[in-house]
């Protein structure tokens, strides 16, 4: 089983004067429910967003997909203009935006096959790196 | 010196190569190198043992806690240490996923939005010493017969879903909170308020303007798995 592990830190002296933030937190990435069983399933790359364009699935959530398991998607904004961000949606749903340099790491358990993570660049093209460390799908037969 | 939020992911067996990458975000607001400067502090949400599934939901963070499409981040953790155990995070009513135990989460936050309940109530007839009208739980009493005085007591409370301003003999009721109340039936009707009118019998509390909120469909929202105590951690970064 494969080991893989996720730190987190968060640090800033003068974001609250009175309390210097110094957290660090570290998981390893285990299969749903397991403390034993590592996650052994990863896509990752690099996409280029064009500005003008629908929003497109990046992870799509379909029957493939192991549902209800431990899934963890990292995206990362490589662009370096301020302005431009990438709007990150969830079924449907606008989580947030992320910012030239910003990323983020969301456990993502593909509930339903419309859970789809999907991106759209915004004032500008974007390149984004993603990954998804996940249990397993089963790929989809070609068509005949 | 700013705020800094580095991921670091490593593994040496996932693929036939080491991973090891690290990437390191300064949080600054929305199209600028100007720092993040609020937050809500580090702080703990208990989720105390009892019931049964489905197992109530809390409120972490409502959109109003933010500016809406700033570049807010939030930051939560299972701090359980049951492998079994997670919760589900929920943006509005849709489900993002699960943070079994030990897991993290960091991501952008829209917090898009929504209206509060408004409505202007006026007072209209003769008003004497003790009438009274009730709203939200709190009854005022006139002290005289002059409707301003009665208007400037009734904006003198503290109504524990809403807040008051106050022109001439007219109060403005805003709900603390966005969202469809049920308070506001109409343009110029509400529901829930009660008259006492002692003597004359005419006193009116007139709705002369309303508007119906609507909920905000960012809220965050997080469910726990087990009927066992758990505790979320969990941090806003906010514009």
């Amino acid at each position: 089983m494969a080991t893989t592990t996720a730190t987190f830190s968060l640090r800033s002296s003068d974001l609250i004067p009175s309390q210097v933030l110094s957290l660090t937190t570290s998981k390893r990435l285990y299969k749903a429910g397991s403390s034993s069983e590592g996650v052994d399933h990863l896509k990752m790359g690099r996409h280029k967003l064009s500005s003008g364009v629908a929003a497109s699935d990046l992870f799509n959530a379909d029957a493939a997909l192991n549902q209800d398991k431990s899934n963890y998607v990292y995206i990362s904004n490589a662009s370096t203009t301020k302005s431009n961000y990438v709007e990150v949606t969830v079924i449907g749903e606008h989580i947030g935006r992320l910012y030239a340099g910003d990323f983020m790491w969301l456990p993502w358990n593909a509930d339903l096959v419309t859970s789809d993570i999907s991106v759209l660049a915004v004032n500008g093209e974007s390149t984004i790196d993603y990954a998804l460390f996940h249990e397993g799908e089963t790929l989809v037969l070609v068509s005949a | 010196m700013a705020t800094k939020a580095t991921l670091t992911l490593t593994s040496p067996d996932l693929v036939s190569d080491n991973i090891n990458f690290s990437v390191e975000a300064t949080l600054t607001q929305a199209g600028n190198s100007t720092d993040i400067a609020a937050s809500t502090g580090l702080a703990r949400t208990n989720f105390v043992a009892g019931g049964s599934a489905p197992f109530a939901s809390k409120v972490i963070f409502r959109s109003e806690d933010a500016t809406a499409d700033g570049a807010n981040k939030i930051y939560m953790k299972n701090t359980s240490s049951t492998a079994t155990e997670f919760f589900t995070i929920f943006i509005d009513q849709e489900e993002m996923g699960r943070l079994y135990a030990g897991d993290w989460a960091f991501f952008p936050w829209i917090a898009s939005q929504g209206t509060k309940e408004t409505f202007i109530v006026t007072s209209a007839g003769t008003v004497a010493a003790g009438d009274s009208w009730d709203f939200d739980g709190i009854t005022t009493t006139s002290a005289d017969a002059n409707s301003n005085n009665f208007a400037a007591a009734i904006h003198a409370e503290n109504y524990p879903n809403w807040t008051t301003t106050i022109s001439t003999a007219a109060v403005t009721f805003t709900a603390r909170e966005a969202g469809a109340a049920g308070v506001v039936t109409g343009t110029t009707a509400i529901t829930g308020d009660t008259i006492t009118d002692l003597a004359s019998s005419d006193l009116t509390m007139n709705i002369t303007s309303a508007v119906a909120g609507t909920r905000s469909e960012a809220d965050i929202h997080v469910v726990p798995s087990v009927a066992t105590t758990m505790v979320l951690e969990h941090m806003l970064f906010k514009q």
